[in-house]
């Protein structure tokens, strides 16, 4: 087996650039929801010193950022970008799996003889259909393609491309490298490993099988197999079925009156249902949180959660209802509520847990109405039609102020062309 | 108005028809605007307008394939997005104008000339 792993450089802010010739040379930053700190950065940002997770509010003034250009984050531009990305890269490999939004594996067996050749010309082949750079590692097995392609995007010297599927190789790079830089080695692990004497990726991999398995489990001693070339983990085409499906903001300001909390709770559940029926699905679990801001406990700090189960159910209606009751349980005046959220567990194919003794099946003329109101909101855009109890002003929804055009997926957002 | 009606299932006389439906057809088919390398863009101007294209109009763009001679194209040109003819003289690529309005400008991607998409085909809405 030969895997691979393609990376988007920047994701966010290649997407920006891939329909602003303006942004070309300049740097660009991408903000996370409701503008607060940096997500993504093109090389010329990072180079000025923005780091990740800076606060966009303390930075934005400084003259040396003056040419910045910053940006709300624009999901519907960026889901639709990878899903080009990840058309592509079908033409290159028969098995492509989304990993992230801008990560792939590949299934690069069969090509053996001409893989760097064969990988440059994906990569091509990504940078010229979506406009964006990227970088492409590969190796016997997930994890060593996963360092490979960490190689291929911290030494420019290799031209987007690292191939490690000669032992020999990777035996050199193992010596010289941490094993901090290798695939599902976080923070919390590394410092049990480097109290075990484990500094390198090759002192993990020469470790014997029963230190590692005390100190990570049966993910460790995977790890170990992988990084010797031997595949655990194969490509998974698509992700596994939803456990849960959760609708949660930050608000663009803090929210203190009752009446707009359960006008955003109301959207929050309008939304989750609205994901239900998109997978049809059913959820048998609802709850509810708000909490204010954990980083400002001047104000005085609070967080709740109330769950119910209920009968399994997709109705927007009937979960709005029960998310209401479980807002007044935890609802407490007098606090600046900062996030909020709905999450919806236990899911199951729609209609498949209805029981014999089952009270209020839906009845076929609300399912219209639903489905009515999901064309509708599918035709004109997410939020054109929704329960009135979900509230009408919601400016308390999260900032975007620097949102730009959704070039692809709005007819009215297109790029512009000027005729020469 | 039901949108369901399509044809087939009538309530007096069976439609002779129902195993026959085909719905109506899409022109996103037509216009392949599934394919990774299609991207609807507008048209702002009318120096194309002896070719048909009028200002408002939408232009599939693909941004797959190679340059050919007499192709319409859109450019990135030092900041701005352009709608030109694409012609070889030499070795070299230019950008010719709809009406001869503007001097050909060289593709250079040194010089911040380059090609963005081929025009695949042009769409006008209805008025």
């Amino acid at each position: 087996m030969l895997y691979g792993l393609i990376d988007c450089n920047s994701f966010y802010c290649s997407c920006q650039r891939a329909f602003d010739p303006d942004l070309k040379h300049r740097p660009v930053v991408v903000l996370s929801n409701n503008d607060g700190c940096a997500i993504a950065r093109t090389a010329e940002a990072k180079q000025l010193g923005i780091k990740m997770g800076e606060a966009w509010h303390l930075v934005r003034n400084e003259r040396k950022l003056s040419d910045v250009r910053w940006f709300s984050s624009n999901y519907p531009l960026y889901a639709d970008m990878s899903r080009r990305v990840y058309q592509v890269l079908l033409d290159y490999s028969p098995r492509v799996e989304p990993y992230s939004i801008d990560e792939m594996f590949l299934d690069l067996s069969g090509f053996s003889d001409s893989l760097h050749a064969h990988c440059g010309a994906m990569r091509q082949a990504v940078q010229q259909i979506t406009k964006v750079p990227t970088c492409v590692g590969w190796g016997p097995t997930k994890t060593i393609a996963k360092l490979a392609n960490g190689l291929a995007k911290d030494r420019p010297e290799l031209e987007g491309l690292c191939d490690l599927t000669d032992p020999q190789m990777r035996q050199r790079f193992y010596r010289n490298v941490s094993v901090g830089e290798v695939w599902g080695v976080g923070r919390r692990l590394l410092p049990k490993l480097h109290d075990a004497g484990i500094r390198t990726i090759e002192q993990f991999v020469e470790a014997k099988p029963a230190q590692i398995r005390k100190i990570m489990a049966i993910t460790g001693l995977r790890l170990q197999a992988e990084l010797q070339g031997e595949s655990c983990l194969q490509i998974a085409e698509m992700a596994e079925a939803r456990k849960g499906m959760a609708c949660t903001r930050s608000f663009g300001r803090p929210i203190t009156t009752y009446d707009e909390m359960h006008e955003a709770i109301t959207g929050f559940a309008t939304r989750a249902a609205e994901k239900l029926r998109a997978e049809d699905l059913d959820a048998a679990h609802i709850a509810v949180f708000i909490q204010t801001n954990r980083h400002k406990r001047d104000d005085g700090w609070y967080a709740n959660q109330f769950s119910i189960s209920c009968e399994p159910t997709n109705d927007t209606f009937t979960i709005c209802r029960h998310a209401s009751r479980l807002l007044k349980q935890i609802w407490l005046k007098g606090y600046r509520y900062a996030k909020a959220g709905v999450m919806l567990n236990d899911l199951a194919p729609h209609g498949q847990q209805s029981t014999l003794f089952s009270m209020a099946s839906t009845k076929p003329a609300h399912e219209n109405l639903l489905a009515a109101m999901d064309g509708i909101n599918q035709k004109f855009g997410s939020g054109t039609l929704f329960p009135l109890s979900a509230g009408i002003k919601r400016d308390w929804k999260p900032r975007q102020a620097m949102l730009s055009a959704r070039y692809t997926t709005r007819l009215k957002e297109i790029m512009e062309v000027n005729c020469y | 108005m039901n949108a369901r009606y399509a044809g087939d299932r009538t309530t007096g006389f069976a439609s002779p028809a129902s195993d026959s439906v085909e719905g109506p057809i899409d022109l996103s088919q037509t216009l392949d605007l599934a394919n990774p390398s299609r991207y609807p863009v507008r048209v702002r101007g009318a120096t194309f307008a002896a070719r048909g294209i009028l200002d408002g109009d939408i232009l599939i763009a693909d941004t797959a394939g190679s340059p050919q001679a007499g192709q319409l194209v859109i450019a990135w040109a030092s900041g701005r997005v352009l709608l030109a003819e694409l012609q070889k003289r030499g070795n070299a690529w230019w950008l010719v104008s709809g009406d001869n309005t503007h001097p050909p400008l060289e593709v250079d991607p040194a010089r911040d000339v380059e090609i963005w998409a081929n025009v695949a085909s042009v769409v006008r809405e209805k008025a």
